[in-house]
């Protein structure tokens, strides 16, 4: 007897988190990616704070709201989203991560009101518990993707380091593409050093992806095709295309702007990466998906 | 107690008694299964063999879909089954992204998650589950896994070939299969061809109940 083939199954959704839940994932690597930078940048270069003051909360704001949104959305009881704080299950990682989030919206806030008052103690004063919440905020999704153990190919801790790269990578992007719409407003060695993480968070990106699609051990069939679902079946596009425009292109950009200093080239580089990573975050995010489990 | 299904494959004919059963018992609406019957081919004509294999939520020890539920609406009851709270759940199909059976869906009426519970309403007032019922070759076989003389115990005592579906990754299912094979419990191990078939349309539903 030879090939055997599935004749009758009984349809099922496939695609459960879409571009909404990628849209989070996008959204919230640039809130909490600008808000690391930001403190890093207002401690390094205090004679510069002012411009990260003033970005940190607005950007944060936006786009940690953009992601509070899309998670709403993509509930099935959209108004059912308060009892995930009134009958918390500790053990999932979607409820920590609803918690830490709040916090951070807190933190935000305060952030905001700091620079609105010109009050600078107040997010100096936050700026700790900021820091924490802003990395818990980044990385509890690779938590609720580890638990989601059904998609073999979301492991953590790699998700985690990935998720923290594409924070540095959106956050130093955002603000390249701030200062360039204000005009270079920045020091030279700042939007150099921006460029710099730009790079890095890029170049160690796609080393982990291009490492864990051609030279990661398979550890079972499911994950073996998922890889081939992401190289060559339908997610392909997505993938390949996220690949170039996030970590390929904005490399070479980067590398001729810093090394020319014609810092254009970093604001082209950096539009490049904020779309590519979207685009390889719902690649990431869908491929699992595609594959059938009964 | 610790409640467990065994399926003995021999015994299945594929008559879709039991998910009939399981649709009228538990009101489940169109589109949506909480037990289902595949029915999976192996050979080429006249060497051919078709596979039944009834397919429901695992009730495993160690559940993803409980631990990844941010509300508690998949919860565990004393006697082991994996329970579902419709009015608990925020929809957020967490559940689904973790079962790795499949045995989880958005049901499009009430807008939350729902799958198998080995009809724990019956099993409450001492009534068999609406599959074990009407199974009429009695391949479903359900039972304490704790009582040494139930049914489900002797039946995994006494068959070497008791598996149960993905092992590998510990989840430790309560939903056991004898005389099955890697084509029937392995959803990898068999084609699945797009477009018509013998029977219908391999197809998966564009995403239902929701946005």
């Amino acid at each position: 007897m030879i090939g055997a083939e599935v004749t009758f199954d009984v349809a099922l959704p496939k695609i459960v988190w879409g571009w909404l839940v990628s849209t989070n994932m996008w959204a919230k690597s640039i809130a909490t990616g600008t808000f690391l930078l930001g403190i890093y940048f207002i401690k390094k270069y205090p004679e510069q704070d002012n411009f990260f003051r003033k970005w940190l909360p607005i950007l944060g704001l936006i786009f940690i709201g953009i992601t509070l949104l899309v998670t709403v959305l993509d509930l099935h009881h959209i108004f059912r989203f308060w009892k995930i704080f009134f009958h918390p299950h500790f053990t999932s990682a979607v409820t920590l991560g609803a918690w830490v989030v709040s916090a951070f919206v807190i933190v935000l806030l305060i952030s905001f009101w700091s620079w609105a008052t010109g009050n600078k103690k107040l997010l100096d004063r936050v700026m700790i518990p900021g820091f924490i919440l802003a990395f818990f905020s980044t990385i509890y999704t690779a938590g609720i993707m580890g638990e989601a153990t059904a998609r073999e190919v979301w492991v953590f801790p790699s998700e985690m380091i990935s998720m923290l790269l594409s924070a540095m990578l959106a956050g130093s992007a955002a603000y390249l593409i701030i200062d360039a719409l204000y005009g270079n407003i920045l020091q030279e060695k700042v939007r150099r050093e921006l460029g710099y993480i730009l790079f890095g968070s890029a170049g160690l990106s796609a080393a982990m992806f291009i490492g864990e699609l051609f030279f990661a051990k398979m550890h079972s069939e499911f994950s073996y095709e998922v890889v081939k679902v992401l190289a060559f079946g339908e997610v392909a596009p997505f993938f390949w295309i996220g690949i170039v425009f996030a970590f390929i292109i904005p490399m070479m950009l980067v590398g001729i702007a810093n090394e020319y200093r014609r810092y254009r080239y970093a604001w082209i580089a950096s539009i490049f990466a904020l779309i590519g990573l979207w685009l390889i975050k719902h690649a990431w995010l869908i491929a699992p998906q595609t594959l059938p489990l009964s | 107690m610790r409640l467990g299904f065994l399926v003995d494959l021999s015994r299945c004919m594929g008559c879709m008694a039991c998910a009939v059963a399981c649709k009228a018992e538990n009101n489940v609406p169109l589109h949506s299964w909480r037990l289902r019957v595949k029915y999976i081919d192996q050979g080429e004509f006249p060497d051919v063999k078709r596979h039944f294999v009834p397919l429901r939520c695992n009730h495993c020890d160690n559940a993803p879909c409980e631990r990844i539920c941010p509300v508690s609406a998949l919860h565990y009851l004393p006697n082991g089954i994996v329970n579902v709270d419709h009015e608990r759940c925020i929809g957020c199909a967490s559940c689904m992204m973790a079962c790795p059976y499949n045995a989880i869906y958005i049901d499009p009426i009430t807008n939350s998650a729902d799958k198998c519970t080995y009809c724990a309403h019956r099993i409450e007032v001492g009534l068999m589950p609406a599959c074990v019922v009407a199974c009429p070759t009695h391949a479903n076989i359900f039972g304490d896994l704790d009582d040494p003389e139930s049914e489900i115990s002797k039946y995994i005592k006494n068959h070497r070939d008791v598996m149960v579906r993905k092992p590998e990754l510990n989840t430790h299912p309560k939903h056991f299969y004898v005389r099955g094979s890697t084509v029937a419990l392995d959803p990898l191990a068999s084609e699945r061809p797009e477009g018509y078939t013998i029977f219908t349309e391999v197809k998966f539903l564009e995403h239902i109940g929701g946005h």
